[in-house]
């Protein structure tokens, strides 16, 4: 098999990110970052593949310099390479843009088979990235993926749909994302991660390694714009607290469930 | 030029509208008459007349259909080729999409085709006199609401959350269904479907008394279905429940799944992080059960029992059982 490239994003945890309702600004400096929850899966799926079929898995990733470690710690996970698409020019990007700077870096990677992404990003959630580099790469998707299988020349797997599954086939190279839980990402490996960390030297394109024009990458390339931030007031709750044995609360509970 | 027109994606099983689609309808036709646009249902394949005619009383002022045989699946190659083609054609204002597995599979290819701007999973939208759309969409798991418009590339399109808006219905309402057939001859469809596994689910949006299971239940389904039986209500479950397939995915409560508007829901054996409280927050009276009295479920329930699933479930039932 070919290079199985895996589109990963480094995101804050959500836990630590601070909404200040006056000044209507979200405060990440306590966040702590981490690999996107489901790219995990997506890193997962691409090195069992290997494991069955060969090929190389390159992990692929639009962001800031510190994305780097975090990539070291994928590649801790088996990857066998990194790369980051790194420029002040590709900041502020929405779903276009990156998709554009994502499948640019893929076609200048070449020789791939399978092009995999998680379902979605935790912080921005939309999921519509997998689907926007397949358009831009003129190659077919395979979204929500709960498992994925290669047979020669071709990739079958197992999607969630409405009210359940399907099992669909296509022709390689594709582009599949993967459904959070698909699997359980392994952690990384320990002595890997010393060899990573020492040996392994990242490669990072910018704007002119791609040959982007500033006005298609980041905010300026982007058709969406953050207009603002609205708090959302969870309702107010009574929070009456119910304690007692087994027996007790459950006879309560009966009572509950009956009056409302 | 753009027209003042806004598209909404009809999605069908067969006959079958579903639900979302005539959701969006309903919040569509309110900023079409509020701002003298109008509003087309697009529907695909070969459907029967009455889809077009239903597509109508829930809200449309006409109906496109895209009608050729090979549209009657889904396949996203041919939905985003026509649809990609009578857009650029007519060029809607908007073109709105349910975020349902197959929506989101088509939304993002086709905006990306059409070099638009794409929002996703909005649960409010609003238009102003410029003719913007603003879509609100949750971020950090439902923390804040993000408000996203799309300034200057047409049409504006967004996915949207099922269960969000409501329906209207009109059975008196008449429109046009002007049809056009796609040249698809220069296609292929490039994803095969092998099998389908599908079962009816009800809409957990419209569920009137629901229980959702989480961890805590241990991933034992049997005593909280037995227990909905028994109190006639639905069931719903976290995330890690419906990941491990021991539900279909359409159960899930959150952020990535519904948003409940029930009455009354009971929550067993779920720790409240904020992609899960974010599909509670709309319900009438919230009761959990957890062993941990610190648990963040508590801050968003209105009684709060702190103790043990796996033995109050089972007295609940053998009382109600006794009862029979
Ligand atoms: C991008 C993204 C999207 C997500 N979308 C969703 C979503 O839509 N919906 C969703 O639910 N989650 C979603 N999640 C996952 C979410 O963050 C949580 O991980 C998940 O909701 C936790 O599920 P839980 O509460 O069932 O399990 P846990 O967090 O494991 O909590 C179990 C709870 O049960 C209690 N417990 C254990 N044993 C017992 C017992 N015997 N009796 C009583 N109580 C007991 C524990 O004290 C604990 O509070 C998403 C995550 C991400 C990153
Ligand atoms: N900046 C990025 N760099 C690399 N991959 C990304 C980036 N943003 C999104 N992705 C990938 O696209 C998937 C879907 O992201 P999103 O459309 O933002 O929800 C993620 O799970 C990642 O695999």
């Amino acid at each position: 098999m070919k290079n199985i490239i895996v589109c990963t994003k480094i995101v804050p945890k959500s836990e630590n990110i601070i909404f200040d309702p006056t000044t209507k600004r979200l405060d990440r400096s306590k966040a702590e970052n981490q690999i996107n929850e489901t790219d995990k899966n997506a890193i997962e799926t691409a090195l069992r593949l290997r494991e069955e079929n060969g090929g190389k898995v390159i992990l692929l990733s639009m962001g800031p310099p510190f994305f780097e470690s975090y990539l070291k710690l994928g590649m801790a996970m088996g990857a066998d390479d990194a790369i980051l698409l790194s420029d002040r020019n590709f900041g502020g990007a929405d779903t276009f843009p990156t998709a554009l700077v994502l499948s640019t870096a893929i076609r200048k990677i070449g020789d791939y088979d399978l092009i995999l992404a998680g379902e979605e990003s935790s912080d921005a959630g939309l999921g519509q990235l997998p689907g926007q580099i397949a358009e831009l790469l003129d190659l077919p998707q395979i979204l929500f993926a709960s498992s994925v299988n290669v047979e020669e020349d071709k990739v079958r797997a197992k999607r969630t749909i409405k009210g359940g599954h399907e099992t669909v086939e296509a022709r390689m190279p594709a582009v599949i994302s993967v459904e959070m839980h698909a699997n359980q990402p392994r952690f990384p490996d320990f002595k890997r991660k010393k060899t990573v960390d020492t040996e392994h030297h990242l490669t990072v394109w910018g704007s002119n390694d791609l040959e982007l024009a500033e006005a298609t990458t980041g905010l300026k390339g982007s058709f969406t714009f953050v207009r603002g931030l609205v708090d959302i007031n969870p309702p107010q709750r009574k929070r009456i607290y119910i304690r007692g044995d087994s027996k007790e609360v459950s006879s309560k509970l009966v009572e509950l469930m009956r009056e409302k | 030029m753009t027209s003042n027109d806004i598209w909404v994606f009809i999605e069908r099983d067969g006959d079958e509208i579903e639900e979302v689609s005539l959701e969006i309808l309903g919040k569509a036709s309110e900023i079409t008459r509020a701002f003298g646009y109008s509003l087309t249902g697009v529907l695909l394949g070969t459907p029967n007349e009455e889809v077009a005619s239903e597509t109508i009383r829930y809200g449309a002022d006409k109906v496109l259909l895209i009608k050729h045989e090979d549209l009657n699946t889904y396949s996203n190659d041919l939905y985003v080729k026509s649809l990609f083609d009578s857009i650029n054609k007519e060029m809607p204002s908007a073109f709105l999409i349910g975020a349902t597995p197959y929506g989101r599979d088509l939304a993002g290819r086709l905006a990306a085709k059409l070099r638009t701007g794409l929002t996703a999973n909005a649960i409010t939208m609003e238009m102003n006199e410029k003719g913007e759309v603003i879509f609100g969409v949750p971020a950090y798991g439902g923390k804040i609401v993000a408000e996203i418009v799309c300034e200057k590339a047409r049409p504006q399109m967004s996915t949207v959350r099922p269960g969000t808006f409501n329906k209207v219905y009109d059975p008196k309402r008449k429109g046009k269904v002007n049809t056009i057939v796609p040249d698809l001859t220069k296609t292929q469809n490039r994803v095969k479907i092998l099998e389908r596994n599908v079962s009816k689910i009800k809409d957990l949006s419209k569920s009137e008394r629901t229980i959702v299971g989480g961890n805590g239940t241990g991933g034992d389904i049997t005593l909280v279905k037995r227990l909905a039986e028994l109190t006639n209500c639905d069931i719903g479950v976290t995330r890690p429940l419906a990941d491990r397939g021991l539900v279909p995915r359409d159960l899930q409560v959150g952020s990535t799944g519904y948003s409940l508007k029930s009455k009354i829901a009971l929550i067993l054996g779920v720790s409240g992080s904020e992609h899960f409280t974010s599909g509670i927050k709309d319900c009438g009276t919230v009761i959990s059960i957890d062993l941990d009295e610190k648990s963040e479920i508590f801050n968003h329930s209105d009684y709060c029992i702190v103790g043990d699933v796996s033995e109050i479930v089972p007295l609940v039932i053998q009382k109600l059982e006794g009862e029979r």
